[in-house]
């Protein structure tokens, strides 16, 4: 019940940001639900005993690869789409509380939260850089044209 | 110099400097223009993109008449739409199904045209992300009102400074400082009960998304100087909102 309101709550989210980035209309949807994926693949993969990382990985791979899957099935940018799939990841929690604890001068707490964030960030880029590499097989990275060809 | 490679230069760095502005990667900037420019039949022809300008040079014919253009470009927003429109002019040119006339009215449109959401839509927009992500951070279901209002207060702060003030950054943290202001007031008055998830919340709209994947597609692509400067960009941003926050949480709590 709870997973299925947050959910709810994350496609909600996701089209609000799909508005702020000025996504074409016919993205917003499409976003909305690879956010909507991102965030279940997240919660699945902790349920399943993964750590933070390695799941904020699966959830970024997965979320890439369906978004450059639906970029090239009806011709849009792929980051229209790949925005929305890992803004539900991004370690906003995470840096908060960095910034709180160096405010409160708690040193020592605000280099481990500050530490957390930068795995998690990079944990999403790694997602993102895998999806790429499956998806530019044979192609050379650089020659890509999502819709052409 | 022709008259036809005149126009197409400038219809090519219309279409870059468009892009640019609007969120592409630099990697999709070069290419764009790379192909536009060899399906109006010129050789030679070279592209290079940071985030702040363009250069395009190509030969009229093999061998001689050699162009060279640039063009800065100052501003950078998000308007993701606005990529997909000049992409779409930039495929049907490339297939011969349009003349350069017409890609260049098409891109004129594209360039004068206002945002495709009315502001009031934005601003919501923003609410309701601000008020989903302080739930999904860990507040309650009751949060989501608080952060809702705290989050638009951000998002329209940050539309009105920047209205008057030309340095970005300095908006970032106005509009982070309202943001969180609203945040802790709305929480003492007694709306509210888990006060950093809702503060996290009423961020959530101002954080770097487009700069910061751009930054990891670039870096990837091999255009290092693209992505160096997107990531700072992103991390300058980032900066920006932790010191509004920083300023409203030293002030009132």
């Amino acid at each position: 019940m709870q997973l299925l309101t947050e959910i709810i709550l994350t496609f909600a989210a996701i089209i609000g940001f799909g508005i702020i980035f000025s996504v074409p209309r016919r993205a917003l949807l499409l976003g909305g639900m690879i956010g909507a994926w991102t965030w279940t693949a997240l919660q699945g993969s902790l349920y399943l005993g993964i750590t933070n990382v390695v799941a904020t990985v699966i959830a970024s791979f997965t979320a890439a690869v369906i978004a450059h899957f639906l970029a090239r099935r009806v011709q849009l940018p792929v980051t229209t789409l790949s925005i929305p799939g890992i803004l539900p990841l991004v370690p906003g929690s995470l840096a908060y509380f960095t910034m709180l604890s160096f405010v409160e001068s708690d040193y020592i707490n605000g280099l481990e939260y500050g530490v957390e964030t930068m795995l998690q960030a990079g944990a999403i880029a790694a997602g993102l850089v895998l999806a790429l590499s499956v998806f530019s097989f044979r192609k050379g990275i650089g020659n890509r044209y999502e819709t052409g060809d | 110099m022709g008259a036809k490679a005149d126009k197409v230069m400038d219809v090519c760095l219309r279409a870059g400097e468009i892009m640019l502005t609007y969120g592409a990667e630099t990697y999709r900037v070069e290419e764009t223009i790379e192909r536009m420019a060899r399906a109006a039949g010129f050789t030679n022809v070279h592209c290079f993109s940071t985030t702040t300008g363009i250069f395009l040079s190509f030969e009229e014919e093999k061998g001689n008449g050699d162009l060279m253009q640039m063009v800065r470009v100052d501003d950078r927003m998000q308007d993701l739409n606005k990529v997909t429109e000049v992409n779409q002019v930039s495929r049907e040119f490339t297939a011969g199904d349009i003349t350069v006339q017409e890609a260049e009215r098409r891109l004129e449109e594209i360039y004068a045209a206002k945002i495709q959401y009315p502001m009031w839509l934005i601003h919501l927009g923003a609410g309701v992300a601000g008020g989903g992500f302080s739930y999904l951070f860990g507040g309650g279901l009751f949060d989501f009102i608080p952060a809702f209002l705290a989050a638009m207060v951000a998002s329209f702060t940050l539309v009105t400074i920047e209205g008057y003030l030309r340095v970005r950054f300095a908006s970032e943290i106005a509009a982070a400082f309202a943001g969180s202001s609203t945040a802790i007031a709305l929480v003492v008055l007694g709306l509210g009960t888990n006060m950093d998830q809702i503060i996290i919340g009423s961020l959530m709209p101002l954080v770097p998304g487009v700069p910061l994947t751009n930054a990891v597609r670039d870096l990837l692509s091999g255009d290092l100087l693209a992505g160096m400067s997107r990531g700072v960009e992103a991390l300058l941003t980032s900066l920006s909102i932790a010191s509004g926050v920083a300023l409203a949480i030293s002030i009132f709590l």
